[in-house]
């Protein structure tokens, strides 16, 4: 049905984007068996659309519109999983705690304030953190920009406040 | 963290490859078929149309076939129930075929989806609770068919006739309500938070 150029075309942009599609699916899925049931469900979606790409937005804003229209509007509800930890494997000492790098430990507290937020919100936290411009983000969610300057207020405002918390401790801000 | 410091470490974040998706298993990914909540009501809608075809084409020939087409009129009565599900059926999948526009804007999406579900669950609601009333009179005339029957039985059975298709009527009048609620309450309160969410400033 599809011919092997087309497929070639769609698996080489979805490479490209992985990064952009892991986001996403990090930002949506609670565990790692959600974000690849979410991941899955995403490239389905591409792939169904893309034939009707016509260029008429950008590529990155027809990526977007699909990948957050999937993650928002599909409500399934998300797998619950038990996870047996072995108890010796647990860290006695706060100190016993290792991240990779400084960088890791932000982006884990990044990501921890990101999952406090709701669906609409995170989209915006997505596009804002992705460099997007009102203009583009307008584009994607369909949200008018004076709307959308007042939301992004809003939500840099939690995000800092929330991360400060996870650096420093609840309450010292 | 100021923002500009998190907008870097966002950029810079390693985005290693969802469980590593190599491209033969993302060629295998587009074979596959969608797990969403649309897609998996349009394939159940399918099934249903397969096992309506399959039995009232059943009945129809049966009727039309056996006791030497006496009964007839029963096969052409299969006929018209088929014609209503035939509408039914095809009215369902144009409303699901509209509920999704993945590559519309998020918000123009969602409504559409909302706006979509709402009707399809009236029409998904009217239709099974007047199809009590309509099936039971059609069950009716199949019965009494080609019989004599003296007046009196048939006042006495229009009148039972009546009271059932009243009672099963409303009982299934609120029992496909209550159902309906169950299976998409939260789905279209879950559609109307995220639209409020994005239309309030």
């Amino acid at each position: 049905m599809h011919n092997q150029g087309l497929q070639d075309a769609f698996i080489g942009l979805v490479d490209t984007n992985r990064g952009i599609l892991y986001k996403i699916c990090r930002m949506y899925g609670a565990t790692e068996p959600d974000r690849q049931d979410l991941f899955q469900e995403i490239v389905i979606q591409l792939w169904r659309s893309y034939p009707a790409f016509r260029g008429d937005s950008k590529f990155s804003t027809w990526l977007y519109r699909i990948a957050l229209n999937t993650a928002i509007s599909d409500l399934r509800k998300q797998r619950r999983h038990i996870t047996t930890i072995n108890p010796d494997s647990l860290p006695t000492q706060l100190q016993d705690i290792q991240y990779n790098s400084e960088k890791e430990e932000q982006l884990q507290s990044l990501y921890a304030a990101i999952s406090r937020l709701t669906e609409v919100e995170k989209a915006l936290t997505m596009l804002y953190l992705e460099d997007k411009s009102y203009v583009e983000m307008e584009e994607i969610l369909g949200i008018p920009q004076n709307n959308l300057r007042v939301k992004m207020n809003r939500i840099k405002e939690k995000l800092r406040k929330m991360t400060k918390e996870a650096v420093y401790g609840v309450g010292n801000t | 963290m100021e923002l500009e410091t998190l907008k870097s470490i966002w950029q810079e974040q390693d985005t290693p490859p969802v469980s590593a998706t190599s491209r033969e298993e993302l060629l295998a990914l587009l074979q596959k078929q969608s797990g969403g909540p649309i897609a998996r009501m349009r394939r159940n809608l399918r099934k249903e149309v397969i096992l309506m075809v399959v039995s009232y084409g059943f009945c129809i020939l049966f009727y039309l076939l056996a006791f030497n087409g006496e009964m007839s009129g029963v096969a052409w009565l299969f006929v018209g129930l088929f014609a209503f599900f035939y509408v039914y059926y095809y009215r369902k999948n144009l409303l699901l075929k509209k509920m999704q526009c993945v590559s519309c804007e998020v918000r123009s999406n969602l409504a559409g989806q909302l706006k979509t579900l709402q009707k399809y669950l009236r029409f998904y609601f009217w239709s099974s609770t007047l199809i009590v009333p309509v099936s039971l009179f059609v069950t009716f005339e199949i019965t009494i068919h080609n019989r004599t029957t003296p007046v009196s039985s048939w006042v006495w059975m229009a009148s039972l006739l009546f009271a059932l298709t009243g009672g099963l009527t409303v009982a299934v009048y609120f029992l496909n309500r209550w159902y309906i609620h169950k299976l998409y309450g939260r789905h279209i309160r879950k559609l109307e938070e995220l639209l409020r969410e994005m239309d309030e400033v």
